[in-house]
């Protein structure tokens, strides 16, 4: 399983994929950055990274699609994935090694944002604490979305079309919350609350207000989980009719 | 079945796959004895590649049990996967990879200990001639250097069982040579199944042939056999000079001769006929009636035809599809198989 994940991150990092993505995201980063500084309140002084997270979260989790379109639909469409169907390894190994590669680059991407705060702190001063949760926010929302796109990837053969459906997947993560408080599903409770148990964005400004609750971090990770699950389950399915 | 001293490496029982209702394989049977290469021989589409997809476990069956070294693919998937080299119909190479790291990649995840990949993964390269080739990235190598990195892959975690699904197409012929070369090297510690639609391959490399066609066996017999059933007529081919029918009526009326098979037009006067004869020695009073009678024998050619050309002789003339003749292969054998067997019981009976 190591070398499948070893292999994995390799190949984000030694083709330039990786890195052009990473450069996307410090540069829709650090506008958010200038744009905080530059609204700063003459009397107060102060801005907030949560805001920036949350900011950030609506153009990065566009980009994960992009991480994770090639996982399996590529693999399928070139038909290399014979090497892992018939080494002795199992498919929920396979499917984790994968996973892992990608948060791999995804926390990357994040300790390159450091250099942010990092500036703030040389300038200015930073409230630890509070930053820190963000991060966590930002992080776990992250595993949720990345388990998401590699669900994606596994249903078709073709990366662009992973791409799409993930674009489209990641929408509903995203607006589920704005869905759930317009005024249809509101005049139905029942189904309102549904929707609540899923809604992501709500945890996520927990966390980026400074809040760290342990039912949040347990939801977003028994959430990435079930999605990995379903994963699974989706390539055990689609081994059956394969050529 | 094979040759009765060989311990049984791989069975496959009642194998079965459907894709929908539309059954790609059909109730298959076969064993396989230890070091022993057997041939996988059936056109385009007739179930070869899904079959060694159901023996690697890459696809389940929708019925029917492969047990390879005793363990069930359904049950112990993990210790058959263990035992398998599998070398697919396109090798699972990353394009992306410099050739040596793909091989580790692989080593590892046929969980092959640390320590011993370096030289696995050498001896993989050396047997395969890619030694010089192990920095290069394997999207820059041609097809046939992908095609060995495939095969090296296959043989990393010394599986004791090779599956190599058309390992030598579209490589050159000096190339197809190697691989031929290499599979009769690795039949000595391995055992082996390979599928091809080229007779001549399975000709030079197996001892056992197990035909398929539409999802059926058609045919499971050696080599020797095979050859027998298809290509046991020994045929004259000679240019005469002389009246056709003349000709015709003497040759008709020697004894040995079994009919004309063909006769074509060479020059004016002059004709090529295609003699099918009992044996060789018909030439003799062949020839010196032919020349007593006015007709010069300008040419003389015995022609055993190989296995390949009376493969090629059959897909080509009377049935008119590659497939049927498949077939006729098949009925050909079973019914050849089936005189013996009747030919041994009354022995018995005797």
């Amino acid at each position: 399983m190591f070398s499948l994940y070893k292999k994995e991150v390799q190949s984000y990092f030694f083709s330039p994929f990786a890195y052009v993505i990473s450069a996307l995201f410090l540069l829709v980063f650090s506008l958010s950055f200038i744009r905080g500084i530059s609204t700063m309140d003459s009397n107060v002084l102060k801005f907030s990274f949560s805001e920036i997270f949350y900011n950030n979260f609506f153009y990065f989790i566009f980009m994960i699609p992009l991480l994770t379109m090639r996982t399996f639909a590529e693999e399928r469409q070139a038909k290399t994935e014979t090497i892992w169907l018939s080494a002795p390894i199992t498919i929920w190994q396979v499917v984790l090694a994968k996973y892992l590669a990608v948060v791999t680059v995804f926390a990357v991407m994040l300790l390159l944002t450091l250099v942010f705060p990092l500036i703030a702190f040389i300038k200015g001063s930073v409230v630890v604490s509070s930053l820190i949760c963000g991060y966590a926010g930002f992080f776990l929302w992250g595993l949720v979305c990345i388990a998401v796109g590699m669900l994606t990837s596994a249903l078709t053969d073709s990366p662009i079309l992973a791409a799409v459906f993930g674009e489209g997947a990641m929408l509903i993560v995203v607006f589920l919350d704005r869905f759930t408080e317009t005024a249809l599903i509101q005049s139905m409770p029942a189904v309102a609350k549904v929707f609540q148990w899923f809604s992501t964005q709500s945890r996520f400004a927990g966390f980026s207000q400074g809040l760290f609750s342990l039912g949040d971090l347990v939801f977003f990770l028994t959430l990435s989980a079930v999605v990995l699950i379903w994963t699974i389950i989706i390539i055990e399915k689609r081994r059956w009719s394969r050529g | 079945m094979g040759k009765g001293h060989f311990n049984r490496m791989v069975e496959i029982k009642n194998l079965t796959k459907y894709y929908g209702l539309h059954p790609a394989v059909k109730d298959i049977s076969f064993t396989v004895g230890d070091r022993e290469v057997l041939g996988f021989l059936g056109p385009n589409g007739a179930g070869k590649s899904t079959t060694m997809n159901m023996i690697t476990g890459c696809l389940p069956s929708t019925d029917g049990t492969v047990t390879v070294d005793g363990f069930d693919i359904a049950k112990d998937p993990m210790e058959v996967k263990k035992r398998i080299g599998y070398l697919p119909e396109i090798p699972p190479v990353y394009p992306e990879m410099r050739v040596r790291d793909y091989l580790n990649f692989a080593a590892g995840l046929k969980r092959v200990p640390r320590k011993d990949r370096k030289k696995q993964v050498d001896d993989a390269m050396e047997r395969l001639h890619i030694t010089d080739m192990q920095k290069r990235v394997i999207g820059h190598l041609s097809k046939g250097y992908r095609q060995r990195v495939g095969f090296a892959m296959a043989l990393l975690g010394s599986p004791k069982f090779l599956i190599l699904d058309e390992p030598t197409v579209g490589l050159d012929p000096t190339q197809v040579m190697e691989v031929r070369r290499l599979i009769q090297e690795l039949s000595l510690d391995h055992t082996i199944i390979f599928s091809t639609h080229i007779l001549a391959e399975v000709a030079a490399v197996c001892q056992r042939v197990v035909i398929i066609n539409k999802g059926t066996i058609r045919a499971e017999d050696t080599i020797a056999h095979l050859e027998e059933s298809v290509a046991g007529v020994p045929m004259l081919k000679m240019k005469i000079e002389g009246e056709m029918s003349k000709v015709t009526n003497i040759l008709n009326s020697i004894d040995g001769v079994l009919g004309i098979d063909e006769v074509a037009f060479d020059s004016p006067g002059v004709n090529i006929f295609t003699v099918k004869v009992k044996n060789d020695n018909v030439r003799k009073p062949l020839v010196s009636t032919l020349v007593g009678q006015d007709c010069m024998v300008l040419e003389i050619t015995s022609t055993k035809p190989s296995l390949e050309e009376a493969f090629v002789k059959l897909t080509q003339t009377g049935t008119t599809s590659r497939e049927a003749a498949f077939e006729e292969l098949g009925k050909k054998m079973e019914a050849e198989r089936q005189a013996e067997e009747k030919a041994g019981k009354q022995k018995e009976a005797d």
